[in-house]
């Protein structure tokens, strides 16, 4: 049976909340974390993120979970389609 | 004609650029050059918009050699394009992509050959007046202004540049940028300073910091980093152990002497700082760290008229004016007096405040507004703008939705106040001091959003 990977775990919707949060700190935006679409791409006009806000979320991943982001075979663009997905790479790469 | 060589006469067996998986020597490049020479068009410009470095500079090499006027714009933003397109007609693209990244021009791919085997070719001579590139800058206007560059002028910034940073590195360097290679910075210090002055290309653009770690572990020493102040700071703050570079380049946005100790400490190399601007192309460079005056590249002179300073000398087709007010010594270097009012820059990027009023006035439903520098907690090198707008019935997204078709992202208003009205006085006149009234009540003392 192939399992479905569209659903988050729970453990996941927890870290997927968490990131969310993150990034509203982190970038000093003016929306609650669960406001964020976990489906919709972090980058251009859903939040108005940059390559700018792309680094300093890099940072406080790196701080908080131990993940250092690269952009190697252009994931760069693949981590950065939705919360969901960067919530995903983290769960998978987390150190700490 | 004054003729001059393409590239500078080093061994023609020695290493010349680095790629992901091999080493070019300076023959390879030159190969590489010519074969991408043979596939270009007769006449027509070229939009060179390789993604790789490296393909980037054999292309832009390959345009030098057959004569062709490369096109470099600021972005890919459809009124942007536009304005290019309107400039240059005939454009083609050329590219390293997998298909055409702009459709609605004619397009030719970048495929370089992996022969074994390296003809030693002639070194094709250029001329000295060949005009080799147009770049833009967005214009405080808002409007994309084209500059020309003609190869032999280009070259000798380059070999001026070079000669100050290669007698602080003990020798041309590898070079690793983090800046992208279509502004003028990007262009001059992470391809042509390897290109034209003895260095060595890189064909990585790394973002990450543990991407910029593995770019430089990956070249010999003595080397060189490239890169504009907030990246920067946040390579500082990652806390990433790089390998020893020689020196770290910086400029776009001006560099605090703080952030310049700070880098020079972390990584023990010396920060050096370069003046100059998408017209002028680089002028003169310090060691922020411990030098408040600007050394001059030989072959500039600085000329004041008045309030203006005028760049002039053999690097110059024109005296170029400068973005700034200066004081220039008796030994002709100098100090920066006042960045020219009313001129913002966010992350690299400059747009005049006049500029951002009145397109923010101009929008539908918008009765009044003013963008603003947000007081900050700390001393940060990329200030986001903040704005007050008065739209009644409108909402932020909705402002936020109509700026983002007027003005390149970075200058987008965060925070984006919504208020009842603007203390303007009697004249209609917002004063300075009412600005900063009205600042103070929504800000709270750290800077935060009260």
């Amino acid at each position: 049976m192939e399992l479905d990977t569209t659903v988050p775990s729970q453990p996941d919707a927890a870290l997927q909340s968490e990131i969310a949060g993150l990034i509203v700190t982190a970038l000093n935006l003016e929306i609650a974390p669960s406001e964020i679409d976990p489906e919709a791409p972090l980058y251009g006009d859903g939040l108005g993120i940059d390559s700018i806000d792309i680094l300093e979320i890099a940072l406080v991943v790196s701080k908080q979970y131990g993940v250092q982001l690269k952009a190697d075979s252009a994931d760069n663009t693949r981590i950065f389609a939705s919360l969901r997905a960067l919530t995903a790479h983290i769960a998978a790469h987390r150190t700490k | 004609m004054t003729l001059i060589p393409l590239l500078p006469d080093t061994p023609p067996d020695q290493p010349f650029a680095y790629l992901r998986d091999s080493v070019v020597t300076r023959a390879r490049f030159l190969a590489h050059v010519s074969e991408v020479a043979d596939t270009l068009p007769d006449e027509g410009c070229l939009l060179n918009l390789c993604v790789d470095r490296y393909h980037f500079a054999v292309t832009l090499f390959a345009a030098i050699q057959r004569g062709l006027l490369t096109v470099l714009p600021n972005s890919l933003a459809p009124e942007h394009l536009a304005k290019v397109m309107q400039d240059h007609p005939g454009l083609q693209v050329v590219g390293d992509q997998a298909d055409n990244p702009v459709p609605s021009l004619p397009w030719q791919a970048v495929r370089l050959q992996a022969t074994a085997s390296t003809p030693h070719l002639p070194m094709p001579m250029v001329d000295f007046h060949q005009t080799i590139a147009c770049v833009y800058t967005s214009g405080s206007t808002g409007t994309p202004t084209a500059h020309y560059k003609q190869f032999g002028r280009v070259r000798l910034g380059i070999l001026g540049g070079a000669e100050v940073l290669w007698s602080k590195t003990g020798g041309p360097c590898a070079v690793v940028g983090t800046v992208p290679i279509r502004h003028m910075y990007g262009l001059e210090s992470s391809v042509l300073l390897p290109v034209l002055a003895g260095g060595m290309l890189m064909e990585d653009v790394p973002f990450f910091p543990a991407d910029i770690a593995d770019s430089l572990a990956r070249l010999p020493a003595p080397r060189l980093l490239v890169i504009t102040p907030f990246h920067l700071r946040k390579l500082i703050e990652s806390g990433i152990p790089l390998p020893p570079v020689a020196a770290i380049l910086s400029a776009t946005a001006p560099l605090s002497a703080e952030l310049a100790q700070a880098a020079e400490q972390a990584f023990g190399s010396r920060l050096v700082e370069i003046y100059g601007s998408t017209e002028t192309g680089q002028i003169a460079m310090r060691e922020t760290a411990r030098e408040t005056a600007w050394q001059r590249l030989s072959g500039v002179q600085l000329v004041q008229r008045g309030e203006e300073t005028w760049a002039e000398g053999e690097l110059f087709a024109q005296p170029q004016l400068l973005n700034d007010v200066v004081e220039i010594s008796a030994d002709g270097d100098f100090r920066l007096i006042d960045r020219k009012a009313n001129m913002v820059n966010v992350a690299g990027k400059r747009s005049s405040m006049s500029f951002l009023n009145a397109t923010l006035l101009q929008l539908p439903g918008v009765t009044d507004g003013v963008f603003f520098v947000p007081p900050r907690s700390q001393a940060q090198d990329v200030e986001r703008l903040a704005a007050f707008v008065v739209a009644p019935g409108k909402t932020r997204e909705e402002i936020l939705a109509a700026l983002r078709a007027h003005m390149d992202p970075v200058f987008l208003p965060r925070p984006l106040l919504l208020i009842d009205e603007l203390p303007r006085d009697g004249n209609g006149k917002l004063l300075a001091r009412s600005l900063t009234q009205l600042v103070n009540t929504h800000f709270d003392a750290k800077g935060e959003t009260a």
